[in-house]
């Protein structure tokens, strides 16, 4: 019998609950506790992976983000390219799915090497490419791509977004002058969840 | 300002101004506090509207990012509008992303579910209003905002509104009674002076009195003009009546002047006829007398009981003769006012009769009485006339009682003379005091039936009245008053009633 069944019985036979017991845990948060109590042990397994964090990150910085009018951002596609870890290009796939920012399709795309760059709004660095990394971001530079990594210190290396770990968050900072160089804007409301600005008028936050 | 009287018209009418005015205001304040609650309702659930949607749009990169913190400074903003009392930002699962609470307030309890196809819901309780909104980011759902806002400036607004209504009805209603009190003289006044004039009129009986008309001709100025016109009429009539009474009257005084004389002057010819019979009839009775002495024994016995016959009926015609002359001399001669002894004189009256008749037997109860202003000789006379009915009366009785004494009804002093004689007809009470009436034929009681008729007409030279009671065979009593009464319109009627019932 579980304690739920147990109260109504002794409802039923009680007629009501005492009015104290029913003020400090009245019975139907009671029941809703008892209800949720699987969903809270199951959470570990079903709760959003790294990857998947990071995946929708991705796909959700497309829309706070603004890229110059001569670059990519013309085409009918939003494209989220990932260079190296073949596994965030997986998850990125199933996540952008479907989904359009206005009404451009997202696509993910896996890049092989650096020569497919040209079609990119987006790019992904992985942390496995962190030793070509000065390389990479040169490469780039002038093609008006939001260069997103998790490689430590990114912004401070001339990288434009960088996921950072805090407290089993991902969250990010925010280089704002290679966006400059590049005429790529970013909305405030981005820089507000932001862990460190860099390059803001105001002052790094 | 001193209030009309409680029936007054002018009251009335300050009292239906108050009310009309005090019902217009109310319902005019029942109207506007609806439509002022409606609309405040419909503009704070509009206030919540837009300030759910700046939270949402300001929450949206916190919700994707995955920044409770920013979206707790979002909602801490909320702090600077008193009226919202908790707030929070729900991810889709419905799970609270970050809330906030004001101090004192309790904590959101459920996120109230937003029906399929719309936005935005709202739910008004007792003390609060919620909020929910959805979050749209780019086309699509992110999370809700929930916000409550406390519905006591509701009741705070009502109470300043019903504050504020109190005072300008209070104030209107002051206004209502001023305006009336200027104005309704005007409509009032002149009824009022229409009601006094009546008032006076009806209670002095002075219809020359007029109501002043007003300036206006509207209808209380109508009334005026008709009811002035109404007295005019009402006085002409009055003279004209008081012309035909004064006519009247004179005409009347005339008759009675003219009555009078001719009364006077066959009075006169009957008192001259009288006492031109006397001569004759004296001659008459004195030669009879002669005849009988001289020549009584030289006539035979039948000769002898004719000439008594003669000298008998020469008697009855003197005394006859007498009376009338008594009769006539009671209206004609002057009364002579004097204090008399009534006790007395029936007590003479009733010793001359029983010389007369010696071998009757008659008892007389003579009760004393009072002294009475009147003319004695008359009163004799009166008397006399009464007492010897009486002993007439009682002649075919063997023993008989006549009675003479006084009683006091309604202040009035009566005397009465009561036989235990042959009575008469009840119905006959009207003739008893007409002259030369008799109830009773002249062989059993000899008479001529005028000494009734001259004890009527000495009671009433007297002022007073005579009336009888009687029965057949079971006496007679006649009631005489002296004085009139005093009160002339009390007690007369009772008289008459008397009379009649006699």
């Amino acid at each position: 019998m579980s304690l739920a069944e147990a109260m109504k019985s002794y409802r039923l036979k009680s007629g009501r609950l005492p009015d104290l017991w029913r003020t400090i845990c009245p019975p139907h948060l009671l029941i809703a506790c008892l209800c949720l109590l699987p969903v809270a042990l199951r959470g570990q397994e079903n709760r959003p992976t790294e990857t998947q964090v990071e995946a929708a990150y991705l796909f959700n910085f497309g829309k706070f983000v603004r890229w110059p009018a001569n670059s990519a951002s013309n085409s009918e596609y939003l494209v989220i390219c990932v260079l190296g870890n073949n596994m965030l290009g997986m998850v990125l796939e199933g996540t952008v799915k479907g989904e359009t920012i206005d009404n451009r399709t997202v696509v993910a795309k896996a890049l092989p090497n650096l020569q497919a760059t040209a079609n990119c709004n987006v790019m992904f660095v992985n942390a496995s490419e962190e030793a070509h990394l000065d390389a990479i971001l040169s490469a780039v530079r002038h093609q008006g791509i939001l260069t997103v990594s998790d490689i430590p210190h990114f912004t401070d290396r001339g990288g434009m977004i960088e996921f950072v770990h805090q407290q089993d968050r991902i969250r990010f900072k925010v280089n704002l002058l290679p966006m400059a160089d590049v005429g790529i804007s970013v909305s405030s409301e981005l820089l507000k969840v932001a862990t460190k600005v860099i390059g803001q008028s105001g002052g790094a936050k | 300002m001193p209030l009309p009287p409680r029936r007054s018209i002018l009251r009335k009418l300050t009292l239906l101004n108050m009310l009309v005015s005090g019902a217009a205001l109310t319902l005019a304040c029942l109207a506007f506090f609806t439509y002022d609650q409606v609309t405040f309702r419909e503009s704070l659930v509009h206030t919540l509207s837009a300030q759910a949607e700046i939270i949402g749009s300001n929450s949206v990169s916190a919700i994707l990012f995955n920044d409770p913190q920013s979206a707790t400074n979002t909602l801490s903003a909320l702090k600077s509008s008193h009226s919202i009392t908790a707030a929070g930002i729900f991810t889709l699962d419905r799970k609270p992303f970050a809330t906030y609470t004001r101090e004192g307030s309790d904590a959101i309890v459920n996120l109230p579910a937003i029906p399929d196809g719309q936005v935005e819901t709202h739910r008004f309780g007792s003390a609060h209003l919620v909020l929910v909104r959805l979050i749209v980011f780019h086309g699509r759902p992110v999370g809700f905002v929930y916000i409550r806002a406390d519905l006591s400036q509701i009741d705070e607004r009502l109470k300043r509104y019903a504050s504020i209504a109190l005072g300008v009805l209070l104030i209107s209603l002051i206004a209502a009674l001023l305006v009336s009190y200027l104005f309704g003289r005007s409509v009032a006044q002149p009824i009022l002076d229409l009601a006094n004039v009546a008032a006076g009129i009806s209670q002095n009986k002075n219809y020359s009195a007029r109501a002043t008309p007003g300036k206006d001709a509207d209808e209380v100025g109508q009334l005026v003009t008709a009811f002035n016109e109404m007295l005019t009429e009402i006085q002409q009539r009055d003279v004209e009546l008081r012309k035909a009474h004064d006519e009247l009257e004179d005409r009347v005084t005339q008759r009675t002047r003219e009555l009078l004389f001719a009364n006077r002057e066959l009075e006169a010819f009957s008192y001259s006829v009288s006492h031109d019979l006397r001569g004759p009839i004296d001659a008459l009775n004195g030669f009879t007398y002669v005849l009988s002495k001289e020549y009584g024994d030289k006539l035979d016995k039948k000769a002898r009981d004719l000439i008594e016959h003669i000298r008998g009926s020469g008697k009855r015609m003197m005394q006859l003769i007498d009376d009338l002359l008594n009769l006539s001399r009671v209206t004609s001669s002057q009364l002579q006012a004097e204090p008399v002894d009534l006790s007395s004189m029936a007590f003479s009256i009733a010793e001359d009769l029983r010389q007369g008749q010696p071998s009757r037997q008659v008892e007389f109860v003579i009760s004393q009485v009072e002294k009475v202003n009147g003319d004695a000789r008359l009163l004799r006379l009166l008397l006399d006339n009464l007492l010897r009915n009486a002993w007439k009366y009682t002649s075919a009785h063997q023993h008989a009682t006549i009675e003479f004494g006084s009683l006091v009804e309604n202040g009035r002093v009566i005397y009465f003379v009561r036989d235990d004689g042959a009575g008469f007809d009840p119905r006959s009470t009207d003739r008893l005091f007409q002259p030369f009436q008799r109830l009773h034929p002249t062989a059993e009681f000899p008479g001529n039936g005028i000494g009734l008729a001259t004890a009527q007409r000495i009671v009433r030279r007297h002022g007073g009245d005579i009336w009888a009671k009687g029965e057949v065979e079971k006496g007679a009593t006649f009631y005489f008053s002296l004085a009139a009464p005093r009160s002339r319109g009390s007690v007369a009627p009772a008289n008459d009633a008397e009379q009649t019932a006699l």
